[in-house]
């Protein structure tokens, strides 16, 4: 071992110690004395500072060639600033972790965490949050607040549907088909113990599908009414969104994707803009109400039929209909059609008639064609 | 006593930005968007390494990971906010007004407090990450009281029609700059901000134009025309004020009570870099675009040179659709992002680069020896990084 350290051509720099804010202008070498360094010379006697070369990095994306800045492993300040092209190139091959960079100790794992908890926390915001302040403000909303909900709701949905045409989506007011609707709807509401005025709506549309919305708007497609078989089956079909109107299933489900929209807006950057609103739309029609609320809504059909002295076997017939029609497909267009447990409604449905065969019609067979084609 | 002077190297060179920019943004649409963090970090990096006052470079110490840990916090606040405040407002808005527009009013009103809450925890993550001579600058925490005077200063300015704009752009720096520290030194900003109001002349005039075209043009179609002057007058007006108010405001602040600025932009400089810079900027891109419709075109040309017949054309359509509707929608997508991609690298190119390059070079320190006893301040960990502002971002996550 040789004591005497073996230095190369000390060549100037400046030099920031991390603790003052004053550049000093020091001599820096190589040294190679129990290990190679980087000797730092400072002036006035100061005692010379030592770098273990392999702690060395270098600063990555700095600007212009004319600098080289040095620093040591970790988040420590002190800075060596080279412009001498010859050491540079030296430092260059003598230091071996010259451009790795610093990683913090279990930074991966506090991502992965941190990442984790992310989701979750937005997931419980989304689908547990929410849900329960739509559903307690749903009860709390006051009627005339509900029914302009309901009629901002009705307005959307007509326009997202009818994107092709200049007003939205028509609805259908053929006088003598609305007659019948009225006809049906008297029939059904003396059972019916609702807070506001059932507005019924026939949209020009082919999807077989009937909704709610907040207020006391029920809305048909065309497509709905071509596909029942009789009067009965459209009858058991609105006693049943009459009940979640009165259960106000629609006004905790708007809340609910207003809540959720402003959030999905922030994730995809689309803050108010139209994918919210479709999304909104979507929801509604859709209506993914849960199974309790479907349960509770048939059975307070089956009672609204009973008292209407309507039998509720032909509903029963809609959804096995349905089953048979379009198998399993879940999802597809409505909620009348993709519930899983059809069957079982259906079932439900027949036990509950307590009219049987005999029964006043709900509407004479011209009354009937009129509604159905109430479009024209 | 001799007056010491720093003056201000500024060492950036557009063809290492033009690389830099282009990878790194490249691999944030590569990551879908995730590698924005790395990116700002590197582009930071070297932007502040590229002034050099008294020949020592600026340091840009953040790190991507931790602006990608604070943006997960900021965005599970946000989403909290937003999704609760959204359904709280959407149903007071219902219940007592019975329709939804105060909702939507108000949701936008409850952002603009965060928004200046953000830009100012942003400004403390930058400042608690730069370094020069080796010491880190900082500011105090005060993103709320901030955001507040922020909020009334605005709403100042805007019912005075412009007027008092000099007094917020005074205040909210003073607020700032007097909380603002290098080291253990502390900033201030002296003055009063009727010294910045001979700057703003310009701008009110311009202001004024304006306001009398669109005032006659309400009775008379012909005062429309005022206009060709006043839009001019206010946008130029605009940058001049903003100009000659930093100059203005540089002069009168200190460090450590001895130290002293002198900036010196000038607004013909700054027009013009905005002008020619983005006019290059948008020219290129535009060049651009034109080689890639040809090399397109001698593609097609170069596989069915007597050209496509009308079956062969349908066939093209026809493929794209059936074999690969998402390839299509892939490649749209890529080119969208491209084309944004290529204008934000350019316009840093032939904007941020020449601006900044303006801004340091015109930039001195006066008194610079009582930088010297000046000393270091702790790290701020500040763990949400500038989290609020990339959350309110548009199109921040994904």
């Amino acid at each position: 071992m040789n004591d005497q350290p073996q230095q190369s051509n000390a060549v100037f720099a400046d030099f920031v110690d991390g603790e003052h804010a004053a550049v000093q202008r020091v001599q820096v070498s190589l040294v190679y004395q129990n290990g190679e360094m980087l000797r730092i010379q400072r002036a006035d006697n100061k005692p010379a500072i030592d770098w273990n070369l392999a702690d060395i990095r270098s600063i990555p994306d700095q600007a212009g060639q004319t600098a080289v800045v040095l620093g040591l492993d970790g988040d420590f300040p002190a800075r060596v600033i080279v412009t001498d092209a010859v050491l540079a190139r030296q430092l260059d091959l003598a230091c071996p972790d010259l451009r790795r960079r610093h990683k913090a100790p279990d930074v991966m794992r506090r991502l992965a965490i941190l990442t984790a908890a992310a989701i979750a926390s937005v997931a419980v915001i989304i689908f547990v949050l929410i849900p329960i302040m739509a559903n307690q403000l749903a009860t709390l909303l006051p009627v005339n607040g509900e029914r302009a909900l309901g009629d901002s709701t009705f307005e959307q949905i007509k326009a997202a549907l009818g994107e092709n045409e200049q007003f939205g989506l028509q609805s259908c007011e053929r006088a003598d088909g609305l007659a019948s609707l009225d006809k049906m709807m008297a029939r059904l509401s003396p059972g019916a113990d609702i807070p506001y005025d059932i507005r019924m709506h026939v949209l020009n549309h082919d999807m077989v599908n009937a909704f709610a919305l907040p207020g006391g708007h029920i809305v048909l497609f065309k497509g709905l009414l071509t596909d029942v078989r009789s009067a009965e089956e459209l009858a058991g079909i609105l006693a049943h969104e009459m009940a979640h109107v009165e259960n106000r299933d629609p006004t905790r489900l708007a809340l609910r994707s207003a809540g959720s929209v402003g959030v999905l807006g922030l994730l995809l950057g689309d803050f108010a803009g139209g994918a919210a609103v479709l999304y909104l739309t979507e929801s509604l029609i859709q209506a993914q109400y849960s199974r309790g609320a479907e349960a509770a809504a048939d059975v307070y059909a089956h009672a609204l039929l009973g008292e209407a002295g309507v039998p509720s076997t032909p509903m029963a017939d809609f959804f096995l209909r349905i089953l048979e029609e379009q198998g399993d497909a879940e999802g597809l267009v409505s909620h009348l059609s993709s519930h899983p447990e059809a069957r079982a409604r259906a079932d439900a449905a027949i036990a509950a008639d307590r009219v049987g065969r005999q029964y006043d019609p709900v509407l004479s067979q011209r009354e009937w064609q009129d509604l159905r084609y109430i479009c024209g | 006593m001799e007056i010491q002077v720093l003056t201000t190297e500024y060492v950036g060179k557009r063809g290492q930005l033009f690389w830099l920019a282009l990878k790194t943004s490249f691999l944030t649409v590569l990551t879908l968007g995730f590698y924005r963090f790395w990116m700002k970090t590197r582009l930071r990096r070297f932007y502040w390494s590229a002034i050099r006052p008294g020949g020592i470079p600026l340091e840009y110490a953040g790190t991507g990971v931790e602006k990608l840990m604070g943006f997960l916090v900021a965005v599970v606040v946000m989403a909290f906010y937003i999704g609760v405040f959204n359904l709280i407002l959407m149903f007071l808005s219902y219940s007592l007004l019975n329709n939804n527009f105060a909702a939507y009013a108000m949701s936008f009103v409850g952002v603009i407090p965060i928004y200046f809450y953000a830009q100012y925890r942003a400004r403390r993550y930058v400042l608690a990450r730069t370094r020069w001579r080796g010491v880190r600058f900082g500011i105090d925490a005060a993103a709320w009281p901030y955001a507040w005077r922020a909020m009334l200063h605005w709403l100042a300015t805007i019912l005075t029609l412009g007027i008092l704009l000099p007094r917020q752009i005074f205040w909210l720096e003073k607020f700032r700059v007097d909380r603002t520290w290098f080291g253990r030194a502390r900033f201030h900003q002296g003055g009063r901000w009727v010294l910045l109001l001979r700057s703003a002349v310009h701008l009110y005039i311009g202001i004024a134009l304006t306001l009398l075209a669109v005032g006659i043009g309400w009775f008379d179609e012909a005062g429309f025309a005022l206009l060709t002057l006043g839009l001019p007058w206010l946008v130029i007006g605009f940058v001049h004020f903003r100009v000659k108010s930093f100059r203005i405001l540089a002069e009168h602040k200190t460090l450590a009570e001895h130290v002293k600025f002198r900036a010196k932009p000038r607004t013909g400089r700054v027009l013009r870099i905005y002008v020619f810079g983005n006019f290059l900027a948008y020219l290129i891109l535009i060049a651009g675009l034109i080689v890639l419709m040809f090399s397109v075109l001698s593609l097609v040309l170069a596989i069915a040179p007597d050209g496509l017949s009308g079956d062969q054309f349908e066939n093209l359509f026809t493929a794209s659709e059936g074999v690969s509707r998402f390839g299509a929608f892939f490649a749209a997508g890529l080119a969208y992002f491209s084309f944004f991609i290529f204008w934000g690298v350019l316009t840093q190119v032939f904007v941020t680069v020449p601006m900044m390059h303006h801004y340091a070079e015109t930039l001195s320190i006066l008194n610079s020896h009582h930088l010297n006893a000046i000393s270091q301040r702790p790290r701020d960990e500040f763990g949400e990084a500038e989290g609020f502002a990339e959350a309110l971002d548009i199109g921040a996550a994904i």
